[in-house]
């Protein structure tokens, strides 16, 4: 990647801090996100300092109310607004700002005689800010929510929920790929010859394998897992269904009105995807001044975005269908991906027909339809069975083998961390006390706090280990303790603690903590 | 854990629960969701008896049958029979074998003497079911069977003080004068590590340990000998819930309570248990001492349970048995083993017979076919399944 950003300290080994730098896709500095109620300012986040490196998972865990989720919304830019802003701090996304302007888009003044703030938006501005949000989110960074059932719209299928993303992000190829089938091509006839005989020696193997050929054929990707359902559903009779499959071939094909339709709209995307390459080379510079000079592409990608969107759902009839057919079978594609044995079906159904496990396969399938750089998983598991659990974990380190997405986990439960996560980040009250590779964490752990979260947790493998627990409970966040903001609850609280807050010190390779009873040096980022 | 144990508690037979499905034209019945079916443990004086499994498979609706919250189906709770009663039922139920009552709609079968033991176990019923019992003295068993509620954010109201949450049992049960209830009020409190200050707070002041803490002394107030744990740490985080699991057992060496802890968390029932309970879509898979069941688990479900629970330590290898699938639904239980269709051991008998309850060694019950003697269902495996009432737990060797 380009130059390291200002922040940087400047290094003897340029060229390994670089390789450094570019190999951190999300870098999180001094993030301060408060909410003004009217009971005073809630200061969730203090100053939150965090980095995901490219494919890895990083796991952020802490108990009820200390930041976590607060976290991954602020990087999402998700925050309810009002009653929620970001204060401070810098979120860097392949080195460009995702928070730029900030500063400008509000003004605090405290009421005095109370501990409320008054907040003056503008909203303009923060309108413009989400706007180049859009580009992000979904495509760049993707989410999964915690609850599953909510997450989703009840009145709309499956296939057009998951649909509407694959269209927002990979409308391009979409299109495309529509516009170079030729399902009457030569090879088409004797690929579905093909498609049948392997469909009566009941092998999905070779069906597989004549499928894709069939594909190839008919220069349609999705056409292959087309055939492959309508063959698999009915092993006993595939005759049967040639003349389904030529109907969705012969549906696949275009007529001249639609062709031209569909021209236009690449034209455009065209146009779109230049404007967009201008904006990620703009990122990739990194620099926050560069950034503001591109403002015009940027808002101009926002704008032709916000006009596919449109033009995608409202153009005639006769381009959307062969569209939705295009989605619907990627869609399949998408949901068998994340092991879905019964793919059509659930893409056909509606939320309310799923289990839990089946519902979070499918916001998973849904996140990733972009191919995001970084997945932030916010509790995926906390609402789901055991056996479910070890199911989606399974999946997660999966896809993460598969694809290289980096994973972002929040999650209160330490057992998850331990088998997915490679780093893990501990919050307390709105800060990161200690960041620590997870093995690290879990054999040698520094802060206090980590060492009470763990020596709290009932071990199924050591049932006879005494249970210790932290006394008191999670502070609140409008009058926060002073300096560290543990001590109250610390058992090795000295008058220090009270007074300043820990600066974050180096304790070992890749091992930092935020605690006075170590004197590492002070950790830079 | 313990070697000797106390008299008999609680002592569930047979117990089924089914709540009917209504629909189609006049909602008629049309079909059951057989929540319970037919479980039988036994619950002693001041041990903790694990209640574990998934969502859906029951485990909440024991909880309630188990105080009489609602009424069961079919099946008895027996409150502390005598030594000689608690024979002469083990002996009943071995002879009328494990499949005594009506299921799927079909007539039991019965041996000869079958109607004279079905008129010996009503008599005995009338005098110590729970579910049989009237007026006083349903009274009296229901200040001794008490509850914890899994959220302590809905389950304590918030427009009464604190203090009148706690003393609220008693006032129903008229124990003591105002003055000697709110007395006993403060001394619950400090029981459970609350300042009787809090007393003249409402619940919304609390934090959910707090208020788990306030749920607990309510439990507490009428002196009972029994609780159900229904997921009391579950909405809590895990600082606050060792807080909590630790007043628990506290309180037990105190007062020699017995729980029911209902839990789908296994480590927890892991430190809190003497012996647990493992049920499956109604039906209990397995049965045994804590440390035997965590350290040798035989049914291929509980092994999955235990494989799938993540263990905090990082450098640990274990080997993963993934489940496929989801839970089926229990209205529409699967034939034969309910397990079969996600079983990574399944046999073609699976789906055909169902596999009894059967004793492995001591206090060891397993309901699976993997295991010898338990095959077709004929009169030895019924014998097997007949072992597996209260009279053989009481010889059980050390673990």
């Amino acid at each position: 990647m380009g130059a390291a950003p200002a922040e940087a300290p400047v290094q003897p080994d340029v060229a390994a801090h670089e390789r450094e730098i570019g190999n951190v896709i999300l870098d999180v500095r001094n993030l301060r996100t408060y909410f003004f109620t009217y009971d005073g300012v809630v200061k969730a986040l203090d100053g939150v300092s965090l980095n995901v490196r490219r494919g890895e998972t990083v796991g952020l865990v802490g108990e009820t109310g200390c930041g976590k989720s607060v976290t991954a919304f602020s990087i999402t830019k998700l925050i309810a607004d009002p009653p929620g802003r970001i204060m401070d701090g810098v979120i860097l996304y392949k080195g460009a700002n995702l928070l730029w302007g900030l500063d400008k888009e509000a003004k605090f003044k405290p009421i005095p005689k109370t501990n409320r703030v008054k907040v003056r938006r503008y909203y303009h501005r923060i309108k413009r800010a989400q706007e180049r949000m859009n580009a992000v989110r979904g495509g760049g960074i993707s989410m999964i929510f915690q609850e599953p059932q909510s997450a989703l719209n009840p009145i709309f299928a499956i296939s057009d929920q998951v649909g509407e993303a694959l269209l927002l992000h990979r409308g391009e190829d979409i299109i495309e790929s529509i516009l170079h089938a030729t399902p009457r091509a030569p090879g088409v006839e004797p690929a579905i010859r093909e498609v049948v005989k392997a469909a009566r020696a009941n092998n999905s193997d070779i069906l597989a394998a004549a499928t894709e050929k069939l594909a190839e054929a008919a220069n349609f990707p999705s056409m292959a897992t087309q055939a492959f359902y309508i063959f698999r559903l009915n092993w006993s009779d595939p005759e049967s269904k040639v003349p389904e499959l030529r109907k969705a071939l012969d549906r696949a094909r275009l007529s001249g009105l639609q062709r031209s339709f569909l021209h236009r709209e690449s034209k455009r995307l065209g146009y779109l995807r230049e404007l967009r390459a201008i904006y990620l080379e703009e990122m990739r510079r990194g620099k926050e001044q560069r950034v503001a000079r591109s403002r015009v592409s940027a808002r101009s990608t926002a704008l032709a975005l916000r006009t596919l969107y449109f033009s995608i759902w409202g153009i005639s009839r006769n381009v959307r269908r062969p569209l939705n057919e295009e989605t619907f079978w990627r869609t399949v594609k998408l949901l068998e991906g994340v092991r879905i044995a019964n793919p059509v079906q659930v893409a056909r159904g509606y939320p309310h027909e799923l289990s839990g496990g089946m519902l979070q396969r499918v916001m998973i399938a849904m996140a990733l339809s972009a191919e995001p750089e970084l997945l932030i998983a916010d509790e995926p598991t906390t609402a789901l069975d055991v056996t479910i659990q070890a199911q989606i974990l399974e999946l997660m380190r999966d896809l993460k083998n598969r694809i290289g997405t980096a994973i972002m986990l929040i999650t209160h439960d330490l057992g998850v961390i331990a088998e997915v996560a490679d780093r893990v980040c501990v919050m307390y009250a709105g800060n990161i006390v200690e960041v620590a590779p997870v093995r690290d964490l879990y054999k040698h752990p520094l802060h206090p706090y980590s060492q009470g979260l763990l020596s709290s947790i009932p071990r199924m493998d050591q049932p006879d280990k005494k249970l210790e627990s932290i006394p008191g409970s999670v502070p609140n966040l409008i009058y926060p303790p002073t300096g560290c903001r543990f001590h109250p609850r610390c058992p090795h609280a000295m008058p220090i603690c009270k007074e300043s807050r820990p600066p974050m010190t180096v304790e070992g390779e890749g091992h930092h903590v935020a605690c006075f009873l170590y004197n590492g040096p002070v950790w830079k980022g | 854990m313990e070697s000797d144990r106390g008299q008999v508690l609680l002592s569930v037979r047979n117990l089924r629960k089914y709540f009917p499905i209504r629909g189609g034209l006049f909602s008629s019945h049309i079909g059951d969701v057989r929540a319970v079916d037919g479980v039988s443990f036994d619950i002693h004086k001041g041990e903790t008896v694990g209640l574990v499994g998934e969502s859906g498979c029951g485990k909440t609706t024991v909880g309630r049958l188990l105080l009489r919250l609602i009424e069961p189906t079919s099946g008895h709770t027996f409150y502390r029979p005598p030594p000689e009663v608690e024979e002469r039922l083990d002996s009943i139920y071995d002879q009328l074998g494990p499949m005594n009552l009506p299921d799927n709609g079909g007539v039991p079968k019965l041996p000869p003497n079958g109607p004279q033991l079905l008129q010996e176990l009503d008599g005995l019923a009338s005098k110590y079911s729970i579910y049989r019992m009237r007026g006083p003295r349903l009274r009296q068993i229901r200040g001794k069977l008490q509850i914890v509620f899994q959220d302590p954010f809905s389950s304590l109201s918030p427009r009464m003080l604190v203090r009148d949450i706690v003393a609220e049992p008693l006032e129903i049960h008229h124990m003591g004068t105002s003055r000697t209830r709110y007395q006993r009020v403060a001394e619950l409190m400090q029981a459970v590590g609350l300042n009787p200050d809090h007393l003249w707070r409402f619940p919304h002041e609390f934090s959910g340990g707090q208020r788990q803490r306030i749920g607990i002394a309510r439990a507490l107030a009428l002196r009972p000998d029994f609780i159900v744990l229904d997921e009391p740490t579950s909405a809590l985080d895990v600082s606050v819930q060792a807080q909590i699991l630790n007043i628990l057992t506290k309180l037990q060496k105190e007062q020699d309570l017995a729980y029911l802890f209902i839990s789908h968390h296994l480590s927890v029932v892991r430190a809190l248990s003497h012996r647990v309970v493992v049920m499956y879509l109604g039906k209990v898979v397995e049965r045994a001492p804590t440390d035997t069941l965590f350290d040798r688990p035989m049914h291929p479900y509980t092994q999955a349970l235990l494989a799938a629970i993540p263990i905090p330590d990082p450098s640990l290898n274990r080997e993963r048995i993934l489940l496929k699938g989801d839970v089926p639904s229990p209205a529409a239980p699967p034939p034969g083993c309910r397990f079969h269709t996600r079983c990574p051991a399944v046999m073609p008998v699976c789906s055909k017979v169902e596999p009894p309850l059967i004793r492995v060694q001591g206090d060891h019950f397993v309901a699976c076919h993997l295991f010898p003697g338990t095959g077709s269902g004929t009169g030895s495996a019924d014998a097997l399944a007949s072992a597996a009432s209260p009279q053989a737990l009481a010889s059980s060797p050390a673990s």
